[in-house]
């Protein structure tokens, strides 16, 4: 029987327009053979929770490169548990700051994926919190 | 006899060994940074059939290859740049004033994130970005607040971003009564390249994009003749993940598309080309990079003359403006940044770069501090002074690698030029083949990141111990309130009947297609804001007046 794929889904909140890393990370996420959509840069919370719903994923992922994200991820979290849909475990990538970490996990942040992460550990992450593995290429191993 | 080793012994062992393994300074890649292979050594073979004067030129002297200015740095030193921005105007112009105590040439201003794309600090979806990333900066008291004091006749103040700033500007000096032929300053009217680093067509539509640069290039060049236009903005594209080569093929199809299109509108070559000047970045591969730009400058010079029948030098040689590579800088050991920005500044000034902003070594994780700050305002310093990196023009110039990676860079950009414009430059961006073309760039060189490849120092080799992390820059909110309740009181305070009646005939001029410019500045000066600016121009293009679709707009607009 086929295994089922993760499905994860991307997004990036507020005005940052640093999509590089997280662009890589969709591309390297699906040679392991992860669903990746990629909602795009300029979401509001309102609309990464209707993306959210409608592609039915089991983990969502946000990337930041600006000093906002304590607010915006708290925004999101609490939109989330409003609409039903704080069970998806959220993580984060991009220069998140070691000082932060508290905070996010605190908030209920699962997975932070500062600088110096790598797909390794993403992917154990990935596999861990939706219970299904991960059968793609794993070639890449930073 | 010997006794068999200890298992310590034998741990212990194999830790010196890896430790002379970790240490140990290799050649790890042949390739240059952006691919290029290069050869054990470089002769006279490898620059055959070149001619001198055809190819390289003195400096000063067409095509450019050797420098801009026959004397370069001898008659003129690059511009020394820091570019600050945070908070609200005030907030800023602190900022400013602490700059130039340090040595900064002149003033450089970068805008917040919202700013940038001309949405409101009020947007309800996005506020907590407001003066985050540079100036909170929506209308133009604000930037009379910022410029307090300032004749902008006399002093040119650069400024790091596209949208709406130039009509900000000029609408703020047309208020105060100033002679508009006499304005200084700069901007980076590049929308295209707007579209490309921010990523999506919903903020910047890229044929409304692609229209608002060539409208501000005409304004610019019929009645701001001595303001400097940082077209194209090729260091965002640059960083957002495209070879030395891409840098040089992607700036020049937005460049060409451009000038085409304002010959349409009969702004010759020789009208807007001496104010036009390349916004470039120097990432850390130091040969590729000088080489990048003599290969530039050639591109730019035949171009301007067999394309575009320039027929004025001032048109043909070429000024770069450069900022260091902030995408070469890392997190871990933000120290090691310093090293970095210093090979990348003396490969800057080593290709003849008429302006330079070296990157802070915090780069990556906050903006500037101010100890950083000082930092690589002292790099330049030590670069100018010390090091010899001003004495003479294009020194690297006759180096046999250096001239074969001039040819090589200008092979393969005017390949990938070709290339876009096969496609179409507006329908390459469109239908996502630049975007493409970017994000394999990022995959590939992540992938030799991976397969140990590409090393980058403390990121996939040489890993240091987990540190203290590094300070952050902050700096009080309370300019950013008293900010705030000013914009949401000038909304409540200013003159409805001329604001509706500016914002009206704004949204006609816009509609019927000709250059939005005048229109945009007066209602600037009638105290409207960016956002209500741009979003008239929006929604007369047939666009939603909140790219976001959270905001309605407050006005009605006239039937047509």
């Amino acid at each position: 029987m086929a295994q089922e794929k993760i499905r994860c889904l991307l997004a990036m909140l507020g005005t940052d327009v640093h999509s590089k890393g997280i662009r890589t990370l969709a591309q390297l996420l699906r040679d392991r053979g992860v669903e990746v959509v990629y909602l795009g840069e300029h979401n509001t919370a309102d609309g990464v929770i209707n993306a959210l719903i409608a592609e039915d994923a089991d983990v969502l992922g946000l990337s930041y490169s600006t000093a906002t994200y304590l607010h915006y991820t708290h925004d999101l979290l609490d939109k989330m548990r409003k609409a039903g849909v704080a069970d998806v475990p959220v993580m984060l990538g991009g220069l998140i700051h070691a000082d932060d970490e508290p905070a996010l996990r605190e908030m209920g942040v699962k997975g932070i994926f500062g600088p110096g992460s790598g797909m390794d550990q993403i992917a154990a992450f990935l596999q861990d919190v939706t219970g299904k593995s991960l059968t793609g290429d794993a070639s890449s191993s930073t | 006899m010997n006794k068999p080793p200890v298992p310590e012994d034998v741990s212990r062992a194999a830790d010196i060994k890896a430790h002379l393994e970790d240490v140990s300074v290799k050649l790890s890649r042949t390739a240059t940074w952006s691919g290029i292979e290069t050869k054990n050594s470089y002769g006279p073979a490898d620059v055959e059939g070149m001619d001198y004067a055809r190819d390289l030129g003195e400096p000063g002297e067409y095509p450019y290859t050797r420098g801009s200015f026959p004397e370069m740095y001898r008659s003129r030193m690059w511009t020394l740049r820091n570019i600050v921005g945070y908070g609200a105007p005030e907030d800023t112009r602190e900022g400013i004033e602490n700059a130039l105590k340090l040595g900064t040439a002149g003033i450089n201003i970068v805008l917040d994130t919202l700013s940038q794309e001309a949405v409101d600090p009020d947007h309800p979806a996005f506020s907590p970005d407001a003066g985050q990333e540079g100036c909170s900066l929506p209308t133009v008291r604000d930037l009379e607040v910022l410029l307090s004091g300032i004749d902008v006749t006399r002093t040119g103040v650069a400024w790091h971003t596209t949208m709406m700033i130039y009509p900000l500007v000029v609408a703020m000096a047309k208020k105060q009564g100033r002679d508009l032929s006499k304005l200084l300053g700069s901007h980076m009217p590049d929308h295209l390249q707007l579209r490309l680093s921010v990523g999506n067509e919903i903020t910047v539509p890229t044929v409304l994009g692609h229209r608002t640069t060539v409208d501000c290039l005409e304004y610019s060049s019929r009645h701001t003749p001595r303001w400097s236009l940082g077209c194209p903005q090729a260091y965002n594209l640059r960083e957002r993940g495209v070879p030395a080569s891409g840098e040089i093929a992607l700036g020049m199809a937005i460049v060409k598309l451009t000038l085409r299109d304002l010959a349409a509108r009969g702004v010759g070559v020789d009208q807007v080309a001496p104010s036009m000047a390349w916004v470039s970045g120097s990432d850390i591969d130091f040969f590729e990079e000088v080489a990048k730009f003599r290969a530039l400058r050639r591109i730019w010079a035949r171009t301007m003359k067999e394309q575009f029948g320039s027929q004025d030098a001032r048109s043909q040689r070429l000024r770069i403006a450069c900022h260091t590579s902030g995408r070469a800088l890392v997190y871990p050991q933000p120290l090691n940044n310093l090293a970095r920005a210093t090979v990348q500044t003396l490969a800057a000034l080593l290709g003849g770069v008429q302006s330079l902003e070296t990157c802070t070594y915090d780069e990556p994780i906050c903006i500037p501090t101010e100890a950083a700050r000082e930092l690589a305002t002292r790099t330049q310093q030590i670069l100018a002074n010390e090091v010899g990196a001003a004495r003479t023009a294009d020194p690297l110039g006759g180096s046999y690698y250096v001239e074969s990676l001039t040819n090589q860079v200008e092979a393969d950009a005017l390949g990938l030029l070709d290339r876009i414009e096969a496609i179409g430059l507006i329908k390459a961006i469109e239908d996502g083949t630049i975007e493409g073309l970017m994000d394999d760039y990022n995959y590939q060189f992540k992938k030799e990141m991976d397969r140990g490849e590409r090393i980058v120092v403390g990121v996939n080799k040489f890993i240091p111990k987990p540190e203290p992390s590094p300070k952050r820059f902050s700096f009080d909110p309370k300019g950013m309130v008293a900010h705030m309740e000013r914009f949401r009181a000038l909304k409540l305070e200013r003159d409805q009947t001329l604001l509706k009646d500016k914002i009206g005939q704004l949204y006609r001029v816009a509609r019927s297609g000709e250059n939005a410019h005048p229109a945009m500045i007066d209602a600037l000066i009638a105290d409207a804001s960016i956002g209500e600016v741009w979003g008239t121009v929006r929604v007369a293009s047939g666009l939603s007046y909140d790219p976001f679709r959270v905001v309605e707009s407050p006005f009605a607009y006239p039937e047509i």
